[in-house]
């Protein structure tokens, strides 16, 4: 009877394994980024880029107030469709939206709140979220880049050891915002 | 007479015991119960395995598989998937699951709980090391301060001590260790698996990216844990203490039957309905300060009436001396009955039975209560001594009663791997001149596990098959 079971378990085995495979590779078109389970509610689509942009959609700033949920990645209001009402020069009170930047283990975004002058606030619209460790490094690098910037208040400051790729998309991200308001 | 081996007088010798139609469907129907359970169990267990890789395949971790360290990566996931579910399988084996007993056997369990155990450790290892290397690489960053940022990370800590646990179990559990250690220790060592199993789970839903908030996965992961530990929770501890307040066992007093041995009588209420069979075991716990702590697997040596039952130890150790010592009237708790060395495992039509030293309690509450037909059983009962051939007079009685036949092998065994004493071997003795119809017969066998081993492979080289061997430790 040793010979069922050997069978069953082979079979069991397979037939789950299949069912994974094609639920992993059906639920993640190449290019499309986003799918990986992130610690927070589904993106409703605001942060998630479209199909077709690519590099650097920099949306213009919103003449609102940041968004409440700082760090957390996918929690983001919609970047693309925020009004503008002051534009660039001189570092104009409000907030401003950086551009996209992809990496490897998934988009970033983050924007940039300025107020009197300063940078006060850096909202993560999207983090870095493919991949096994992926979300974990996005969690463990944004607060402390956040705080760097707030300090430095540039996007010159070192990056997070062991999250060179967020770090690095993180700041570009983060500059180009800073661009937009002219700081 | 058949045997060499001189047969114990009084016993009687009548003609061979023949099963009716009905009785050989039932335990033919018994045994392809059994049969079917244990190959869903060993389904169950693979795809158990499966499923937790599946978990990552469904999560696209296929996609990072790119790059070097992505492969890395996702075999070090791929290895804590399945180690930790094989820690959980670890878990239910242990949990002394009723109906896990009833068609395995509870030491069988036992044995493949063993066999996991260094495989788990060996992937949940591998785990650690596969994953501080994808990620080094991943991030192009040396060991050591991926390490440092590993170790930074929320419940990381702990999952690093689990794994420290971990080492630590599987070390002393290991044969050569374990043979070196007092029972105590390594029993205390032990319940720290259940320390490393929830220091590990948080990091798994924290950083763990494929059981991450609001997927599948994680439901299926927690629904995991909740049936390890649940039942754990369930037969170790909820099932035993609602039997045992019901039944009110106390010991009502200790008989010595040899320097080295004593019964003791155990008094309670409707123990009847525990519906235990002769040749089953319990786990029992008997309430003083000195013994509390550790429940002793040990065979009924007597058929329980309602209000009381027997069981005979013989004083191996500390704590077997501790036991043996308790006061009348001391509160016992117990979980039970236990295995398969009984009556509901017979598939032929005729009954084998042999049984070293204290291995012959089980083998006399089997024939005191099992369904024999006068001629049908034949017992040999091997001893260094005619002194220690415990519960001789009763066994005399009751092979007598039952039409059993009953023969003695005595003295020095005929070597180190022998189960028969030498003057017997060197008469000509064997399995098969003991029991002349061997191979129409099931063989329960009770002894120490290496003189077991010796018998069981007598038969198997007598040419019988595996289902009709009945063995079961009393020595772990």
């Amino acid at each position: 009877m040793r010979t069922r079971a050997v069978i069953g378990s082979a079979f069991a085995a397979f037939a789950i394994l299949a069912v994974g495979w094609e639920v992993g590779t059906s639920s993640l078109p190449p290019g499309q980024t986003v799918t990986a389970p992130t610690s927070s509610a589904p993106d409703s689509g605001g942060s998630t880029p479209n199909s077709g942009t690519t590099q650097s959609r920099s949306a213009g700033q919103s003449g609102s107030a940041s968004p409440s949920e700082q760090n957390s990645p996918s929690a983001a209001p919609d970047p693309g469709s925020s009004s503008g009402s002051s534009n660039s020069a001189g570092a104009a009170d409000g907030s401003y939206t950086g551009s996209l930047e992809r990496t490897p283990w998934g988009d970033v975004q983050v924007g940039v709140t300025i107020s009197g002058g300063h940078i006060v606030e850096v909202p993560a619209l999207h983090l870095t979220d493919r991949g096994g460790q992926s979300v974990q490094i996005s969690n463990y690098a944004a607060p402390i880049l956040r705080s760097e910037v707030l300090r430095a208040q540039s996007a010159q400051v070192s990056m997070v050891s062991g999250a060179t790729f967020t770090s690095e998309a993180y700041l570009a991200s983060l500059q180009s915002a800073l661009d937009q308001a002219g700081f | 007479m058949t045997a060499i081996i001189k047969q114990e007088a009084g016993s009687s010798l009548l003609p061979g015991g023949s099963s009716s139609e009905s009785l050989r469907e039932r335990r033919s129907r018994r045994l392809r119960r059994r049969r079917l359970i244990s190959d869903l169990l060993v389904t169950t267990l693979w795809a158990s395995a499966a499923a937790a890789a599946a978990l990552y395949l469904a999560s696209g971790g296929m996609a990072d598989w790119g790059t070097a360290g992505g492969v890395v990566t996702g075999l070090g996931i791929l290895t804590g998937l399945i180690g930790s579910d094989f820690v959980l399988v670890m878990l239910v084996l242990v949990a002394r699951i009723p109906a896990l007993d009833a068609a395995i056997g509870h030491d069988r369990a036992i044995a493949l709980h063993r066999r996991l155990g260094k495989p788990a450790l060996y992937l949940l290892l591998a785990h650690a090391v596969l994953l501080l290397l994808g990620y080094a690489m991943t991030a192009g960053i040396d060991i050591g301060a991926q390490w440092a940022q590993l170790w930074a990370m929320p419940d990381m800590p702990l999952a690093f001590i689990a794994v420290g646990l971990l080492v630590l179990v599987v070390v002393t559990s290991l044969v050569v260790v374990r043979r070196k250690l007092p029972y105590e220790f390594w029993y205390g060592v032990h319940l720290l698996t259940y320390v490393a199993v929830l220091t590990a789970l948080p990091h798994q839903l924290s950083v763990g990216g494929v059981l991450a908030e609001g997927t599948v996965q994680r439901a299926y992961w927690i629904a995991l844990y909740i049936v390890a530990i649940g039942a754990i929770v369930a037969f170790r501890i909820i099932e035993p203490a609602v039997q045992s307040l019901r039944h009110q066992l106390r010991v009502e007093r200790v008989e010595w039957i040899a320097p080295d041995v004593a019964s003791l009588y155990l008094r309670g209420r409707q123990l009847r309905e525990l519906g235990a069979r002769g040749g089953q075991y319990f786990f029992w716990r008997f309430w003083t300060c000195s013994t509390w702590w550790h429940a002793h697997p040990i065979s009924l040596s007597a058929a329980p009436t309602d209000d009381q039952v027997r069981i005979t130890v013989r004083v191996l150790g500390h704590g077997t001396r501790r036991i043996t010592s308790v006061p009348s009237g001391t509160r016992v708790s117990f979980s039970g009955p236990f295995g398969l060395f009984t009556d509901a495992a017979r598939t032929a039509p005729r009954l084998a039975i042999v049984a070293a030293g204290i291995g012959v309690t089980p083998v006399r509450a089997l024939l005191e209560t099992g369904d024999i037909a006068p001629g049908e059983a034949t017992v040999l009962l091997r001893s260094s001594s005619a002194d220690s051939v415990f519960l001789r007079d009763e066994m005399r009685a009751l092979t007598a009663r039952r039409g059993a036949r009953l023969f003695l092998s005595l003295g020095r065994r005929g070597g180190h791997d022998d189960w028969l004493a030498g003057a017997d071997r060197a008469r000509g003795a064997s399995l098969r001149s003991v029991f002349p119809h061997l191979l129409a017969s099931d063989l329960y066998i009770c002894g120490p596990e290496r003189w077991v081993g010796a018998v069981a492979a007598e038969a198997r080289a007598a040419g019988l098959p595996d289902e009709q061997i009945h063995a079961e430790r009393f020595d772990w």
